[in-house]
């Protein structure tokens, strides 16, 4: 049992390793920023996952008690990485391409990027006296 | 009632004037004059036990240690000023409330009048020099306050300068005279120093303390040479005049040279000093008064002169010269107050002061006519009034004096003196009120309402009641005060006729002097004016103008509102005396071994010199130097984590992750790119500047880090004993609400005094002509779509929840894990600030419940409960006590009183966070931007076409 266990810790552990370096590297290698964005959303958040769910196997086995940190950590990580990566995606979209170079999205709606959305309502908001 | 809290009452009562300003002009003047009232009440029921001759202490230990102690007693002296300040106070709130107009801002005039009612309470009750000197300094300000309360008028404005200046310099000579006589006393308490009267005259510095001492008496009570700064403080509102000139402020002086008469007095320094300048302001003031035109400048030089006579009669140094000068305080209190209010409303209804263009006044006025002809009469010393009584005391004493060891010299210039007094005292009747009706006033005058002649009436008939009954009604008072200045039992005996004694004569020829002055003023008055006399004014601006602009460009040359200027001149300075400090001592090479550099702190040192050395080359791009502070900033965090202090690595994630935030927004209106504004020469300066502050910072991190502490450290103080007086396991959270808590505690409220005035700066910014720049900011991006997009709007919704349970895990956890009300508060503020950032300003204003003002000030004042609590407990501030306590079915927990203060400073955190983000965002909105109510800008679940 110990031993399947350590067989599987190690292989997870190498697995994220394996991961990790990939996604650095495609970082470092791949040619512009939409691409690029994968690397370290797909690979480095596997990554981590290995090691966390080595973590937690790890700890039920040998140290006889079952750790729900990694699982808060895993939680956190799938919930914030494909936010930033949208954000960055969103920024790149803004700052470095125009509306006409994109292929007209599907259904006939607009690309949420280029959208003024809001604009012309003014709010007032509470307090705020015009002076 | 606690004496403390009858010189306290007086501040409490400051406070609700600008509160009750809200219900009307009556309640704010029935606040004042309650909170005057009743301090007056608590006085007069000592009144029957200083009269049997006790002296009642209140004794508070304030900061024993420097020898300063909340220490007020009351004995004859104490009680006679204190009863004239809040009773002639009481009459002047009262006179106030009809005299100022409906424009002037009465809230403020009562929260000042209050202030300096309780500065001159606190005076006469302390029994504490230094004390004293807290309150003396109080005075002067809150003066200043008072006779600048018409910012509009330059003389007013002028005024107030003066009056500060001149006392203020006079009050700076005192401290070191008063810490002087302490020196020699061996304690700072009147009632020891009270008694050291041979040894403090025996000693070298007895000359010196004197001096330094009268310095700060005379410049209060305008003695000649200061008694310039008077007469100007007249352009302040009447009310204020007749308080602070006849019965408060210039008897401060006076009170004090009273309270050390039996320390001081009885030297020939003394006398040649305090008699001299005494008898030099009556004469000086009796005769420029009289040329005086301005009703209130006439009444302002005898006050001066008034003044001078009591000055004198204590300069005399005998206790029957003391015995009269204190009869004569309170008469002047009399009639000059009344005098003074009397010119009040002359000037209320004729709509000037000039005694030119007044004139029979008497059949217009005759309620004023019958005060002022009293009042006027009795400083004239007419019989039998009370002036007259004190007068005649001090000639007879005059005469008895010996100047210079010419025995005719004293007794001849107080009569003149005394005959310029009947001169101008009937100059006041006759030529205000006397004479034909004319039509040329400014204003056709009348009588005023009862209000505004109640309190002068009330004196008025106070000055011919004392004058016909002196010793039934205020013979044990003068008994009392006069045995308190002395420090024996004094005799006295107040009576009218004393026969054809030679004061009668001086007396008559005084009264007939006064009648050929006035009767020849005409002429007299012409040849004064073509005369040519020292304007004091111009001397005093003469002095103090090349003073302001020296101080003025030495300021400007350090301080020109360049932060880099600042900084400079600090670091230079630091540096080299660093260096200096340095090349002095001798070096010794640090004893301590140096430990291995292992891989993770290595890689941590490489990662803030790198951001470093990028900061020094990128910082002109200012996103790109915001998140290399952010990086330097979650390396400290994690160097804390390294060296185990969990607290301090939350807290500086927190903060870290705060200030990027707000940072970023307030960047969204700065300009990206900081333009390069100095010249190379320059640059190279400023490097060098910082090159050798880093350096030398450096090296005195390695040579301090090689060595040992040279003391022991409070810090195995705090761990041993943080369980057992703290009740808390955590140390650094002990020391935070427990040991140190005084310190939190003042560092709250300068974060919410920072998150009030950056609130305060976007108000302002958002009005001024900043506001206009902004409406035409051109944003130097184009903005995006989608700003809110639905992924960061569904994260963050889900996030609330947790991140608050986290809060208030880490909250409850605090006393003895890591954890605490700060980390919660920033922890929690997060959670709220996410919410701003994915929906938008109004979407979160429109569900905040709670004023983030309202909650850091409800934080604050949880955190002062918490901390006063343990007053209730008879401990000091912020001890806390703790207890175990079990509700099943959980586990046995801790509850201690620390945290209700960690709760204060938990919501004070929040709502400072919060408060500065709301600020902020309100300047993009002023700015033009849009804000939606909607949660999100593209709603997938909205049907097509009606996306928000």
């Amino acid at each position: 049992m110990e031993l399947a266990a350590e067989i599987l810790i190690a292989a997870l552990m190498v697995i994220s390793g394996v991961f990790g370096l990939i996604g650095s590297f495609g970082l470092l290698k791949l040619p512009d920023l939409m691409t690029r964005l994968h690397a370290p959303t797909k690979a480095t958040t596997l990554g981590v996952g290995g090691v966390l769910i080595a973590s937690m196997i790890h700890f039920a086995i040998f140290a006889d008690h079952i750790s729900f940190h990694e699982l808060l950590i895993t939680l956190f990580l799938l919930l914030t990485a494909p936010i930033t990566a949208h954000f960055i995606a969103k920024s790149h979209i803004h700052r470095e391409v125009r509306a006409d170079e994109l292929p007209p999205p599907a259904g006939g709606a607009a690309w949420g990027c280029f959208e003024r959305t809001g604009d012309g309502r003014r709010i007032e908001v509470p307090g705020e006296r015009q002076g | 009632m606690s004496l403390a809290l009858i010189a306290a009452l007086p501040f409490l009562g400051a406070l609700l004037p600008g509160l009750m300003i809200r219900a009307g002009r009556n309640a704010c003047a029935i606040a004042a004059g309650s909170a005057t009232l009743l301090a007056l009440t608590g006085l007069l029921l000592h009144a029957p036990a200083v009269f049997r001759g006790e002296v009642l202490h209140t004794r508070i230990a304030w900061l024993p240690q420097l020898g300063l102690d909340a220490n007020f007693v009351l004995d004859g002296l104490g009680l006679l000023f204190a009863g004239l300040i809040l009773g002639i106070g009481l009459l002047i709130i009262l006179y106030a409330r009809f005299y100022l107009a409906k424009s002037d801002p009465m809230g403020q005039f009562y929260t000042y009048l209050m202030l300096f009612q309780g500065a001159m309470t606190g005076i006469v009750l302390s029994d504490n020099i230094l004390l004293l000197l807290i309150f003396w300094e109080l005075t002067s300000l809150s003066s200043f306050l008072l006779i600048g309360y018409w910012k509009h008028l330059p003389e007013g404005r002028q005024g107030a300068r003066m009056a500060l200046t001149v006392t203020g310099m006079g009050g700076l000579a005192m401290i070191a005279g008063m810490l002087i006589l302490g020196q020699i006393a061996g304690s700072y308490d009147l009632s020891v120093i009270l008694t050291k009267g041979p040894e403090i005259q025996a000693s070298e510095w007895y000359l010196t303390a004197l001096v330094l001492i009268l310095l700060g008496c005379f410049t209060k009570s305008a003695q000649f040479p200061f008694h310039f700064w008077l007469p100007h403080a007249m352009a302040a509102p009447t009310p204020v005049s007749a308080y602070l000139h006849s019965a408060t402020m210039v008897k401060a002086g006076l009170f004090l040279m009273a309270r050390l008469w039996p320390v001081l007095a009885g030297t020939e320094e003394w006398f040649a000093l305090v008699a001299s300048a005494g008898l030099i302001t009556m004469v000086l003031g009796a005769v420029i008064g009289l040329y005086k035109n301005d009703l209130k400048a006439l009444l302002a030089f005898s006050t001066v002169s008034h003044l001078g006579l009591i000055t004198m009669l204590l300069g005399f140094g005998t206790e029957a010269a003391a015995v009269v000068a204190v009869f004569h305080i309170i008469n002047h209190a009399t009639f000059k107050a009344a005098l003074f209010m009397a010119a009040g409303i002359v000037d209320h209804e004729a709509h000037t002061r000039d005694i030119r263009r007044l004139g029979g006044l008497r059949r217009l006025m005759p309620v004023t006519f019958a005060i002022v002809a009293v009042a006027a009469l009795s400083m004239a010393g007419i019989p039998p009034l009370n002036g007259f009584l004190s007068k005649e005391m001090m000639l007879e004493e005059a005469f008895e004096t010996v100047w210079f060891g010419l025995p005719w010299l004293l007794p001849a210039l107080a009569t003149l003196g005394a005959t310029f007094s009947v001169a101008y005292s009937f100059r006041l009747v006759a030529h205000v009120f006397l004479g034909p009706v004319r039509d040329d006033y400014p204003h056709r005058p009348h009588d005023p309402g009862f209000g505004m002649w109640a309190a002068p009436a009330f004196l008025a008939g106070l000055v011919v009641l004392i004058g016909l009954l002196p010793m039934t009604l205020t013979g044990d008072l003068v008994r009392v005060v006069a045995g308190a200045v002395t420090g024996g039992t004094a005799y006295v005996n107040i009576y009218h006729w004393h026969g054809f004694v030679p004061a009668l004569f001086m007396s008559l020829a005084a009264v007939g002097g006064g009648l050929v002055l006035l009767g020849l003023h005409g002429p007299l008055a012409r040849a004064w004016d073509n005369a040519p006399r020292p304007e004091a004014k111009v001397i005093f601006d003469a002095i103090v103008e090349p003073a302001a602009r020296l101080a003025r460009g030495f300021t400007d040359a350090l301080h020109d509102g360049a932060f880099t200027r600042y900084a400079a001149i600090f670091t230079v300075a630091v540096v080299a005396a660093g260096a200096w400090a340095f090349a002095g001592g001798g070096h010794v090479p640090g004893a301590r071994e140096t430990t291995p550099v292992t891989p993770v702190p290595a890689v941590g040192w490489l990662l803030l010199v790198t951001c470093a050395a990028l900061l020094a080359t990128m910082h002109r791009d200012r996103l790109v130097s915001l998140v290399l502070i952010g990086v330097v900033g979650l390396t400290v965090a994690l160097t804390f984590a390294y060296f185990s202090a969990p607290d301090l690595a939350l807290t500086q994630i927190l903060v870290e992750v705060a200030t990027v935030v707000l940072m970023l927004l307030a960047l969204n209106f700065l300009p990206k790119r900081t333009p390069v504004e100095s010249s190379g020469v320059r640059r190279l300066r400023d490097g060098a500047i910082a090159a050798a502050a880093g350096l030398g910072a450096a090296a005195l991190a390695y040579a301090l880090m090689l060595r040992d502490f040279a003391f022991p450290t409070i810090s195995d103080y705090h761990l041993a004993n943080a369980k057992d007086l703290g009740g808390g396991t955590n140390v650094v959270n002990v020391i935070l609400v427990d040991f140190r808590g005084y310190d939190t505690y003042g560092e709250i409220l300068v974060l919410a005094i920072g998150a009030l005035v950056i609130f305060a700066l976007t108000e302002a910014l958002l009005r001024g002509p900043a506001a206009r720049r902004l409406l035409a900011r051109v944003p130097d991006q184009a903005k995006a779509g989608d700003r809110h997009p639905m992924m960061l709007v569904v994260a963050t919704r889900l996030a609330l929840p947790f991140v608050l349970m986290v809060g208030i895990y880490l909250f409850l956890r605090g006393h003895n894990e890591p954890g605490g009300g700060f980390i919660a508060g920033l922890l929690v503020a997060i959670g709220v600030l996410i919410q701003y950032m994915a929906s938008g300003l109004a979407w979160a204003e429109a569900r905040q419940r709670a004023d983030w003002h309202a909650v850091i000030a409800v934080g604050a004042l949880i955190a002062a409960a918490g901390g006063i609590g343990s007053f209730l407990a008879d401990r000091p501030f912020l001890t806390s006590s703790f207890g175990y306590v079990t509700i099943p079915p959980f586990e046995k927990f801790e509850l201690a009183t620390a945290m209700v203060f960690d709760l204060g400073v938990f919501l004070v955190v929040v709502g400072v966070v919060l408060l500065i983000l709301s600020s902020l965002s309100r300047i993009g909105i002023r700015a033009g931007e849009t804000v939606n109510v909607a949660p999100m800008d593209i709603d997938p679940s909205a049907p097509r076409g009606k996306e928000r």
